[in-house]
C-alpha cells in the first residue's frame, strides 16, 4: 500500500493516539508533540524508543505492525539490491524514499544517505501513516 | 571464569520449549542466600525468554533489557523456594523479542511480566555464541546444579539531596568490579537493570515509609512496576543519578517516579506502585 491512498482525514483521525502514545513513550507531555515534528531530530528519540514506540502503537491500536515496515513500504517492489547498496540508499531509493515520505521536507534528506540514518526522517505524521497502512492492511488480509 | 552461568544465572532447567513460541522452566533459589528479590525473579522470567529467542536466532543475537510495560510482584519468594518459570513470546527476530511471562512457587504466581521488550544485539559482543549453545543444551537436558547462585552485594546508594517522604536524589555507585559483571556478560560487562530497579525499589519504599500516608511501621512494598524502560547501558563504575519522587496514594498506593541519569541524559525510568502489603494488585 502507498501513502498516496491515505487522506488527511485517516491521519487526523489516528492523530491523537498516535500523538499521546509518542508522549508515553518519550516521557514528554502530548501537547509537546507535533504531526511535523521529527521523533529524533525534534523529539531526542533513540533506537529503543522506536522500539517501544512501535510496541505500544500494536497495543493502542490492537494489530501487529512488521518491524521495519516503514522502510519495506517505502521499498515496495523495489528490490532491496536496487534501494540501498553497501548500507547506502541509491538514488533510486532516495527518489522512492522522498515519495513516501512525502511529509519530509525535501531539504531535510541528507545526500548521500545511510540506510540506517532512515529513521533520522521520521516524523509524527510518518507514524500516523504506518498505522492507517497497517489497519488497511489487516482489514484486507 | 567461576561467575559464568554462576553469579547471576536464574535458570536451572528448560523443561518444555516450543521453539520461538514459549518455554517452562524452573530456578531454585539456594537455601544459603539472605534474599532473593522480586526483581530478580523478573530477571529469572526475562532469562528464560532470553534463552528462547537466543535459541530461536541461532545464537546470532542475544536480548538485552529493554522495556516492561507491566511487572506485577504479587508474593514474596523465599530463599529455598523453586520458581517455576512460563514465557510466551510473541515475536522473536533480529531486531528484538516481545513476550510476557510469570514465576510461580508451589502453583501460586508470585511475579508477573507483562508487555516486555528486549532489543536484540549481535551475540559476538557478549558471549562466544558455541558457549551459550552449549548452554543451552545443558539446560534442555539434566539442567544445571542448583544452588550456583550466591547473592549479589547491596549496591551504595549515596543521597544527595532529600525531602523525607517526597523525593530523594541520590547517587548510585556501580562498583567496578563483581561477580555478576562476570556472567552479564563475560565480553561486555553490564549493570544489570534488575539490580538497578532494585535499588531503586528499596529506596522508594524508604521514602513512603517516611510519609505520614500510613501509620508508622506499616509494611510496605512494590505491587507493580510499570512503564519500565533501559535507554542505555550502565557501565562497571558508573555513577548514575538516582531520582525519586512520590505522588500522593491514589486507591491506597502511593506512586513513585523512579528515573535514572547520566551526564544530565536519562537513561532509565520506572513507575512504581507503592502501598501497604495489604493492598494487594490482584484487588485493584
Amino acid at each position: 500500500m502507498s501513502n498516496l491512498e491515505i487522506t488527511e482525514e485517516e491521519i487526523q483521525t489516528v492523530y491523537p493516539t498516535v500523538a499521546k502514545t509518542i508522549a508515553d513513550a518519550l516521557g514528554m507531555d502530548e501537547d509537546e508533540v507535533e504531526l511535523k515534528h521529527s521523533l529524533i531530530e525534534d523529539l531526542d528519540a533513540e533506537s529503543i524508543d522506536f522500539l517501544d514506540l512501535v510496541f505500544r502503537l500494536e497495543r493502542a491500536f490492537k494489530m501487529k505492525i512488521p518491524r521495519g515496515k516503514i522502510v519495506e513500504d517505502a521499498r515496495g517492489e523495489m528490490p532491496e539490491s536496487e534501494f540501498e547498496q553497501n548500507g547506502m540508499v541509491t538514488e533510486a531509493g532516495m527518489a522512492r524514499l522522498k515519495i513516501f515520505l512525502s511529509e519530509v521536507s525535501a531539504d531535510r534528506f541528507p545526500s548521500p544517505l545511510k540506510a540506517a540514518d532512515i529513521p533520522r526522517l521520521f516524523t509524527t505524521e510518518t507514524f500516523c501513516k504506518l498505522v492507517v497502512r497497517s489497519q488497511k492492511d489487516a482489514t484486507a488480509g | 571464569m567461576a561467575e559464568r552461568y554462576n553469579a547471576f544465572s536464574f535458570v536451572d532447567r528448560i523443561s518444555s520449549l516450543e521453539p520461538g513460541i514459549r518455554a517452562k522452566g524452573h530456578f531454585r533459589v539456594p537455601g544459603a542466600v539472605e534474599d532473593f528479590p522480586s526483581s530478580l525473579v523478573a530477571e529469572a522470567i526475562g532469562q528464560l525468554a532470553a534463552w528462547v529467542s537466543m535459541d530461536q536466532l541461532d545464537y546470532r543475537f542475544r536480548p538485552v533489557a529493554g522495556i516492561a510495560a507491566e511487572l506485577t510482584f504479587l508474593r514474596a519468594v523465599q530463599p529455598g523456594q523453586r520458581l517455576d518459570l512460563e514465557v510466551e513470546i510473541d515475536n522473536c527476530s533480529g531486531t528484538d523479542v516481545a513476550y510476557g511471562g510469570r514465576a510461580l512457587v508451589d502453583g501460586k504466581v508470585v511475579v508477573e511480566l507483562h508487555h516486555s521488550l528486549g532489543p536484540m544485539l549481535p551475540m559476538e559482543e557478549f558471549d562466544q555464541p558455541a558457549d551459550v549453545r552449549e548452554r543451552f543444551a545443558l539446560l534442555r537436558d539434566l539442567g544445571a546444579p542448583e544452588g550456583r547462585y550466591q547473592g549479589v552485594p547491596e549496591i551504595e546508594l549515596v543521597p544527595l539531596e532529600q525531602i523525607p517522604g517526597q523525593m530523594l536524589k541520590a547517587t548510585l555507585r556501580v562498583p567496578e568490579t563483581a561477580p555478576f559483571f562476570g556472567d552479564h556478560f563475560p565480553r561486555r560487562p553490564v549493570f544489570p537493570a534488575t539490580l538497578l530497579l532494585n535499588t531503586q525499589l528499596k529506596a522508594a519504599i524508604r521514602l513512603a515509609s517516611e510519609s505520614d500516608y500510613w501509620p508508622r511501621n506499616t509494611p510496605l512494598w512494590a505491587g507493580r512496576v510499570r512503564d519500565l524502560k533501559m535507554r542505555s547501558f550502565i557501565l562497571p563504575g558508573q555513577e548514575p543519578e538516582i531520582r525519586l519522587a512520590l505522588a500522593d496514594p491514589v486507591q491506597g498506593f502511593a506512586l513513585a517516579t523512579m528515573t535514572t541519569h547520566i551526564g544530565g541524559k536519562r537513561v532509565a525510568h520506572a513507575l512504581a506502585e507503592i502501598g501497604p502489603l495489604t493492598v494487594s494488585p490482584e484487588k485493584r
